[in-house]
């Protein structure tokens, strides 16, 4: 069954949401999908299916209105009509509540009225367990409506399932409610805004006012859906007063006949007030109009809506059973409608460079294609440009081009946004603070780092680097050869231990020294017995603050060699495991970042350091490779591992951390 | 060809109605031209607030607080969002400031444009270019905390890390200004956020832990590795000092060494959802909006 179902967003509101669940379901939910598939992306869009604890999430995008539609059950049952049900829900709201989504005013939405439509759907999608449910009264939606005027009071009863009061399309601050609930607000007369809008179905003002719209707005599809009127406010000067009592009571003679029931004339409710005498008149007439149309057809207030809303979610419901082929027919038929008369291919072709242009997918086609051939020219892996590529394809369907910006420039804004959120760290790394609260306070122990990678990638050189800025630091290194596999690893060590001693000395900084057992021993035992040594005496002068483990090269397909990464791991329990990783090498660096990471499980089987593995890649041999640093997007794409460091030159100091907006401009010449 | 040149024969021609098509063109364009420049260019801007944080501070409910006057539910963002906000009457607005309490001739109150930027670690770029944007006349920033997670290690250091950042980027904005006639100072609204938890610290509280953080923040950042971009053009001239915030070469970092930058830090503790006796206390929070408007 169905456990809850929200309508919110992308800047984060929840513009509409239901709950079956009692109390409401925890918002992490939500928000870890959001995180891990539309900000870090580490699930595919693709199948637009997340799991978490013991709930499958399933969502829907409306692009160009920025909404994201959540549907919540439990993984233990299976609904099969839950992707029906998002089509349908973001078919009906998209069409009757849409607005741009850089409008200055937040989205908001009758939720009483929208809980009329999403229960006439489920009911109609599931004959199960959930249609039952229904019935309960536990939806925040059809808490207790309140009216525009009365709801200025900031406190709500329900606090965390607190929905948007239902209230004008308006930006409105608390000062204009106050003041209209002490004087009638004139602020609205300006924006007779002709949305759906708070009413309570029944009343006779409602009704005045539905026959009105549907008739005003013919164009709009089916402004019957809405038992709801225009929100032109209600200024009522005693003079006009007079005239709405008219009105009423015309309006009631009519209602007689619908069998309705008419007591209780809420005034507050009555939007309906013409804001102009002269209006009054064509008003009385637009209701006649109307009813002497379409009465005939309609009884009773329910039936009159239920009708054409169950009209509206049957068209909608047949739409979305061929989901795949409707948009793409739409598309099509738009270009072929677009570029059909020379004039218009034309205007188009001007668009394209003046801006203002809808984008679909055969604007992008060609130059996405380019923009991938750029990306693989830059050393990016094909697989990360594709991502890249359809992440800005999505990002830019049906958007409109800026003024003045030609397809290109947009496409290349939008790669430019994409390629910095793949390349920026989630939680950025400040290395050196996590060092010194390691080795300060009570818990004081040493830090320790290892540094995983093939063969002949640089882990040495790279990790004496890091030595040589730890010890400018003034931090103690102990730095241990664990690579007891290949012959010389233990001398090329000493060379560079013996190199920055030599260079510490001289500059009165730091204190460093190798930990070796010779060859042959097995790794995880060495780096082991080295984080012991340097802890022993932790609490004296002679402690050591760092201890940096040098493992031996692998290829990351050789299976043998790899799962010992696990033992050591384990072991030696680094706080950081950084791989070093080659610019130049091509398509490899993916395979290579995957496996490395993979290994690296802790005892209870889960990936360290939240389920990525390893704690950062560093990049050697940049200075090499000029503007094709394409490299760091692979890795980065391919595990969710952010870039840490960069080996930009030959000499100790050619360490460097990664700057994004540098690597995003070389990617982008 | 020929339609061409008799068309162009007739347009200098000294029939009536040449004359009168010239005429019209001449006087026209200029006109149309300011109005289309002028749509363009927009109506007098409203002045801007930015909202900036940490993910899940709470930014976004304060928006709607804000904007609606009453929150709503809320999840991460992924996209900044603006919304048009209007103070509340029992706000007063600095420009209103000296005039009578009773006096209530036509007082508007003004209004003015909320941005929320998401929070999230991958789309600060967000925020960030919203500071450097020159097009939006940008009055305050309120930065979000969490009052609560600041008692925990991890959620001082993101907090005092991102503010970090923002406060460069704003000094930053000032010292470069300075020769043209560059944006003046900005006011920073630390909103400790959340008081109605009952593990959040108050708002004094909330002050010296970020300041003592920051202090720690200056100092790794200052010693840490240079960043690839070092060298490159745009980058140039960027020295130890500018890279300081505050004053440089000082061991403990106070908000107060921001004056100097044109950069007036308050700290203010309230909660965007209600607590238990069913209360917001946002009243300071408007305040400040109101003296900086
Ligand atoms: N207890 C309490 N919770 C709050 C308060 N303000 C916000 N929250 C909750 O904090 C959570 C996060 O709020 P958001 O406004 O979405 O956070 P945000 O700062 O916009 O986060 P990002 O969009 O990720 O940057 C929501 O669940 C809110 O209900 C408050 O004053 N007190
Ligand atoms: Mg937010």
């Amino acid at each position: 069954m169905l456990e809850a179902f929200e309508i919110l967003t992308t800047s984060g509101i929840v513009v509409w949401r239901k709950h079956y669940a009692n109390p409401p379901l925890s918002p992490t939910l939500i928000n870890s999908l959001i995180t891990d598939v539309f900000i870090e992306e580490r699930q595919s869009h693709a199948p637009t299916t997340y799991r978490k604890d013991k709930y499958v999430l399933k969502w829907t995008t409306a692009k160009d209105a920025g909404l994201v539609f959540v549907a919540i059950y439990q993984s233990l049952v299976s609904l099969s009509w839950v992707d029906q049900l998002l089509a349908a829900v973001k078919a009906l709201y998209v069409k009757h509540y849409a607005t741009s989504n850089n409008s200055i005013k937040l989205p908001q939405l009758n939720a009483r009225e929208f809980d009329t439509a999403f229960e006439a759907l489920v009911r109609r999608l599931d004959s199960g367990s959930t249609a039952r449910r229904l019935s309960l009264p536990d939806s925040d939606g059809a808490s207790e409506l309140t009216p525009p005027s009365s709801s200025a009071s900031v406190a709500d009863d329900e606090p965390p399932p607190s929905l948007p009061v239902p209230q004008f399309k308006r930006p409105a601050a608390p000062s204009p409610r106050l003041a209209s609930a002490l004087q009638d607000d004139t602020g609205n007369d300006a924006t007779p805004v002709p949305t759906p809008d708070a009413s309570r179905p029944g009343t006779p003002s409602s009704r005045l006012v539905t026959a009105k719209l549907s008739r005003r707005a013919k164009q709009r599809a089916n402004a019957a859906f809405n038992n709801s009127g225009p929100a032109s406010s209600g200024d009522e000067s005693p003079a006009r007063a007079a005239k709405t009592a008219k009105k009423n009571v015309k309006a009631k003679r009519q209602w007689d006949a619908d069998g309705m029931a008419m007591e209780g004339d809420d005034r507050v409710l009555d939007y309906s007030a013409a804001p102009g005498d002269a209006d009054g008149e064509a008003q009385d007439l637009d209701v006649e109009d109307v009813d002497n149309a379409k009465m005939g057809s309609r009884t009773g207030k329910g039936q009159f809506v239920l009708k054409d809303l169950d009209d509206e979610l049957d068209a909608i419901l047949a739409s979305s059973k061929e989901p795949t082929s409707a948009p793409a027919q739409t598309a099509v038929d738009e270009n072929s409608g677009l570029l059909g008369t020379a004039s218009t291919k034309i205007t188009g072709l001007f668009r394209n460079f003046v801006g203002g242009k809808k984008l679909t997918k055969a604007d992008l086609q060609g130059p996405l294609q380019q923009m991938r051939q750029h990306l693989i020219g830059k050393n990016i892996a094909p697989a990360a440009a594709d991502r890249l590529c359809s992440s800005v394809e999505t990002d830019l369907l049906q958007q409109t081009t800026a003024s003045f910006t030609s397809i290109d420039a947009t496409i290349r804004t939008s790669m430019a946004k994409a390629l910095t959120r793949i390349l920026t760290p989630t939680s950025s790394l400040d290395l050196l603070r996590s060092i010194t609260s390691c080795i300060s306070g009570p818990q004081a122990r040493p830090y320790v780092i290892s540094i995983v990678g093939v063969n002949g990638v640089g882990k040495s050189t790279n990790l004496s680097k890091i030595a040589y800025f730890l010890l400018q630091n003034r931090f103690r290194v102990l730095v241990v050869a664990a690579d007891t596999f290949r012959s010389g690893a233990v001398e090329q060590l000493r060379v560079h231990v013996r190199n920055l001693t030599s260079l510490s000395k001289r500059e009165d900084v730091g204190y460093i020294e190798l930990f070796e057992q010779g060859y042959g021993k097995d790794a995880a035992t060495v780096a082991r017995d080295a984080v012991t040594f340097a802890s022993a005496n932790a609490t004296t002068e002679q402690r050591f603050d760092v201890v940096l483990i040098d493992t031996a090269g692998r290829r990351h397909n050789d299976t043998r060699l790899m799962s010992s990464l696990t033992k050591f791991s384990q072991l030696a329990n680094p706080d950081k495991v950084f791989m070093v990783g080659e610019a130049l090498v091509g398509t490899d660096s993916v395979a290579q970042a995957r496996n490395f990471a993979k290994e690296f499980v802790d005892t209870k089987g889960k990936l360290r350091n939240n389920g990525v593995g390893l704690d950062g890649f560093i990049v050697s041999k940049c200075d090499t490779v000029g503007d094709m640093v394409g490299t760091l997007v692979s890795m980065v794409h391919a595990t969710g591992i952010p870039v840490v460091f960069l080996g930009v030159g030959q000499h100790y100091g050619d360490l460097r951390g990664l700057n994004v907006a540098w690597a995003v401009d070389k990617l982008m010449k | 060809m020929a339609d061409f040149e008799e068309w162009l024969t007739w347009t200098f021609s000294p029939s009536i109605s040449a004359i009168v098509v010239t005429l019209l063109v001449s006087l026209l364009l200029p006109i149309l031209l300011h109005s289309y420049l002028y749509r363009q260019s927009g109506a007098k801007e409203l002045a801007t607030f930015v909202l900036i944080g940490p993910s899940g501070a709470g930014k976004t409910s304060l928006l709607t607080l804000f904007a609606n006057g009453a929150t709503t539910t809320t999840h991460t963002s992924q996209v900044p969002q603006t919304a048009q906000c209007q103070l509340p009457l029992t706000t007063r607005a600095s420009e209103d400031r000296y005039r009578s309490e009773n006096d209530d001739s036509a007082r508007t109150q003004p209004q003015f444009h909320v941005l929320d930027t998401p929070g999230h670690g991958k789309l600060r770029h967000h925020a960030l270019s919203a500071l450097t944007d020159t097009t939006k006349p940008l009055k305050g920033i309120v930065y979000v905390v969490d009052s609560a997670e600041l008692s925990s290690t991890a959620g001082l250091t993101e907090a005092a890390e991102y503010l970090h950042e923002i406060l460069l980027v704003l000094q930053k904005r000032h010292t470069q200004g300075k020769t043209a006639k560059g944006p003046q100072g900005v006011a920073v609204l630390i909103a400790a956020n959340k008081q109605d938890v009952f593990t959040s610290l108050p708002a004094g509280i909330v002050k010296t832990k970020l300041e003592e953080e920051m202090a720690k923040v200056r100092l790794t950042k200052s010693k840490g590795l240079l960043d690839s971009g070092v060298g490159s053009e745009d980058d140039a001239g960027a020295d130890e000092e500018s890279n300081w915030l505050g004053e440089y070469g000082a061991r403990t970092f106070t908000f107060a060494q921001m004056e100097e930058h044109g950069i007036e830090v308050s700290v203010v503790g309230g909660n965007v959802l209600p607590d238990e006796t069913g209360k917001t206390v946002t009243d300071d929070w408007w305040a400040w909006v109101g003296d900086n408007l």
